[in-house]
């Protein structure tokens, strides 16, 4: 119960955050709160929290995860190989996507779990493989130099498209994907024993849970997440590149962190990584309506980033003495009791 | 008689870029499909916004905002915009990721800029967005390297055939026999694909018996092209008669390497762009030549087609063909580095 109540105070806090960012940007910009705005932000916002809901679970393992966006990547690469030289019909090439994007995620998984590589090494390093796998597939020219070709297919064109209102599909999937997650880790037993997993290892491995499994389930749901991930980025821009995705990987954990994940494990959601998600967006599209020059924006953005992380150390140390202290004050009283 | 006179304006706009495009249309190699041709079928909008009086917005996306010609380009663009008294210009990084790109031109289209000067690192992938942007009555010029779908103008650098020239120097210089290593820019770079599809295509058909030893990326960068170098030299040793660098920084890094090395002068070295280092390494023997473009003017020729859109009622969003401007370039070596004076350096 008392966890239940510090996980809701740090989501609060941080939503009062994102509502004071926000705020602030609507009143010092003009352009900010136009419909045009609001749904360009949710829609790039989504592409870091589709891969971030799947980050958040690693991260509630007690673990991480550094190779999302590059399997995302890799996702997108296989997708683009087998389109231009295999001539196979759509729901192969997604169906075979996914499979790569579970494979890389329970590949992940067996490197963690069973080889028992501490994740950031380990998904530091499958990253650079599914990296190396997206320059192996790369579209090549006749001159054998690496280029990208259009996927000229109106249903993948489609995936990037909206509905009348202006939302995306990409910003639907991500609420609605964060949702099933949100019910799945709260509502169900895996998803305790996820909680379970990332609180206390021992324990929850002497109450019978497997830490193999946990790790493989959290993994090939950050695969899954990467898949899907990759078809919206495919849908957006109608191709990819061997740099594609790269970029959100550290983006999805900043996310996840600022929308209070925990690295001990344990601690985090998907209704704080949304927060989370959207404080780093709504961040980056304010700071562009300021004629701050690159080195600036860097800078301001980085110093709010990092404050909120300080905070969130510092909370988290708070919050731990004041459970020591409870705890201290719980025992005097039950030796007194005595 | 205000309206007749916008109309004839564009009308008069809309011929010379086509007439602009097809005489570089059959220069280009582009295969982006950015091609100079006509702008056919072109459609007009009514601006709300003049240019002369109103607050103008314009935003500067290279591929990666630290590097020299990135500056020389926005150097040169906020030198002409500067002419306008309402005109603020601001640079924005994407750090080298196309995805990053593309969502900033998104948030850019979403926030109302009135024109975005844009190098774009993937032709495919920036198409969407560049869309977005000139459908939203938000000329886009590009700088060097365009989009796949059309947009308002193209002002660029030779790239294919500056590769081609290199190797013709190279070729000629070894007298068609030895062996080359190559210094590619970041994998999948479009820029770097061109030069080296342009050096591959000459060294292939006019110079079948010099050897390519080598081929590796050093990402643009000069340290890890010294790093390259020394790697080359120390698998290759004397066997290196040549070095190709798809730019000038990654040149300047193989000519340190050389140097060092002991081996300077033995060696040709080849870059690409003409930044003022490289020309000053020239000037003291550590590298052969590099084929020069005046970033700065080619920044001030963008911004100039820029407004020239704004002043009109030319609506850029419904070209079917991306009018093309192509730099001239200048191959440069010991002989000539002095005619490069120092107001042509970047």
């Amino acid at each position: 119960m008392k966890q239940m109540r510090q996980e809701t105070v740090r989501r609060i806090i941080s939503l009062v955050l994102l509502v004071v960012l926000t705020g602030f940007f609507i009143a010092t910009t003009d352009t900010f709160l136009s419909w045009a705005n609001i749904t360009s932000m949710l829609r790039e916002a989504a592409f870091v929290g589709i891969i971030a809901i799947g980050v958040t679970t690693c991260i509630i393992t007690g673990g991480n995860n550094l190779s999302g966006g590059l399997t995302m990547g890799m996702c997108c690469m296989v997708f683009a190989h087998l389109y231009k030289y295999t001539g196979m019909s759509l729901i192969m090439l997604v169906l075979i996507s996914l499979l790569a994007g579970l494979a890389a995620g329970a590949f992940n998984g067996f490197v963690v779990a069973i080889l028992q590589v501490p994740d950031f090494v380990a998904t530091l390093s499958t990253g650079m493989i599914f990296q190396g796998i997206t320059y192996v597939l790369a579209i090549r020219n006749q001159y054998g130099s690496i280029t990208s070709e259009m996927i000229k297919n109106q249903t993948v064109a489609s995936w990037g498209g909206k509905l009348p209102n202006g939302i995306y599909y990409v910003t639907i999937a991500w609420i609605v994907m964060s949702l099933i997650m949100q019910f799945f880790l709260k509502k169900t037993k895996t998803g305790t024993y996820i909680y379970a997993m990332g609180a206390n290892r021992k324990s929850a491995e002497y109450s019978g849970i497997s830490y193999v499994k946990i790790k493989m389930i959290a993994f090939i749901i950050a695969g899954f997440c990467s898949f899907v991930g990759a078809m919206f980025i495919l849908g957006r821009n109608g191709t990819c590149d061997v740099t594609t995705g790269a970029a959100y990987s550290l983006q999805a954990i900043s996310a996840a962190v600022i929308g209070g994940a925990a690295f001990s494990g344990g601690r985090g959601d998907m209704i704080g990584t949304f927060i989370g998600v959207m404080f780093l967006q709504v961040l980056r599209n304010g700071v562009l309506k300021f004629n701050m020059t690159t080195a600036q924006q860097a800078v301001i953005s980085g110093i709010i980033i990092v404050l909120m992380l300080v905070f969130d150390a510092y909370y988290n140390e708070f919050m731990q003495k004041r459970t020591t202290r409870a705890a201290a004050i719980a025992r005097e009283k039950e030796g007194k009791g005595k | 008689m205000k309206k007749f006179a916008k109309i004839l304006v564009s009308s008069l706009l809309a011929v010379t870029l086509a007439a602009c495009g097809s005489a570089n249309a059959d220069n280009s190699s582009d295969d982006s499909g950015t091609d100079a041709t006509s702008t056919s079928g072109v459609g007009f909008v009514e601006r709300t916004k003049n240019p002369y009086e109103d607050e103008m917005r314009f935003a500067w996306i290279p591929t990666n905002a630290t590097e020299a010609n990135a500056t020389a380009w926005g150097n040169g663009i906020r030198e002409e915009l500067s002419y306008w008294p309402n005109a603020t210009l601001n640079v924005f990084d994407p750090e080298r990721s196309a995805e990053q790109q593309a969502k900033i031109v998104s948030d850019l289209v979403a926030q109302g800029y009135d024109g975005i000067f844009l190098q774009t690192i993937n032709p495919d992938i920036l198409s969407a967005s560049v869309r977005e942007a000139e459908e939203a009555g938000i000329p886009v010029v590009c700088i060097n390297m365009g989009t796949t779908e059309p947009h308002a103008a193209l002002v660029s650098m030779t790239d294919f055939e500056a590769g081609q020239v290199i190797a013709r120097r190279i070729g000629d210089a070894l007298g068609g026999e030895g062996n080359v290593v190559i210094i590619e820019a970041t994998v999948g770079a479009v820029r770097g694909v061109r030069l080296q599809d342009g050096f591959m295509s000459v060294m292939q058909a006019e110079y079948p018996n010099i050897k390519i030893l080598d081929s590796q990326p050093a990402d643009w960068n000069m340290e890890k092209a010294q790093n390259l170098m020394n790697d080359y030299l120390t698998k290759y040793g004397d066997d290196i008669d040549a070095v190709f660098a798809h730019n000038d920084q990654m040149a300047e890094g193989a000519g340190m390497a050389v140097q060092n090395a002991g081996k300077q002068g033995d060696i040709i070295i080849w870059g690409a762009n003409g930044e003022r280092k490289a020309l000053e390494y020239i000037e003291d023997g550590i590298i052969t030549g590099t084929v020069y473009t005046n970033c700065k003017d080619q920044g001030k020729t963008a911004a100039r087609i820029m407004m020239l859109y704004l002043n009109s009622n030319l609506d850029t969003g419904s070209f079917t063909k991306t009018p093309v401007t192509k730099m001239p370039p200048i191959t440069v070596d010991a002989s000539n580095v002095d005619t490069i004076t120092e107001d042509m350096r970047w």
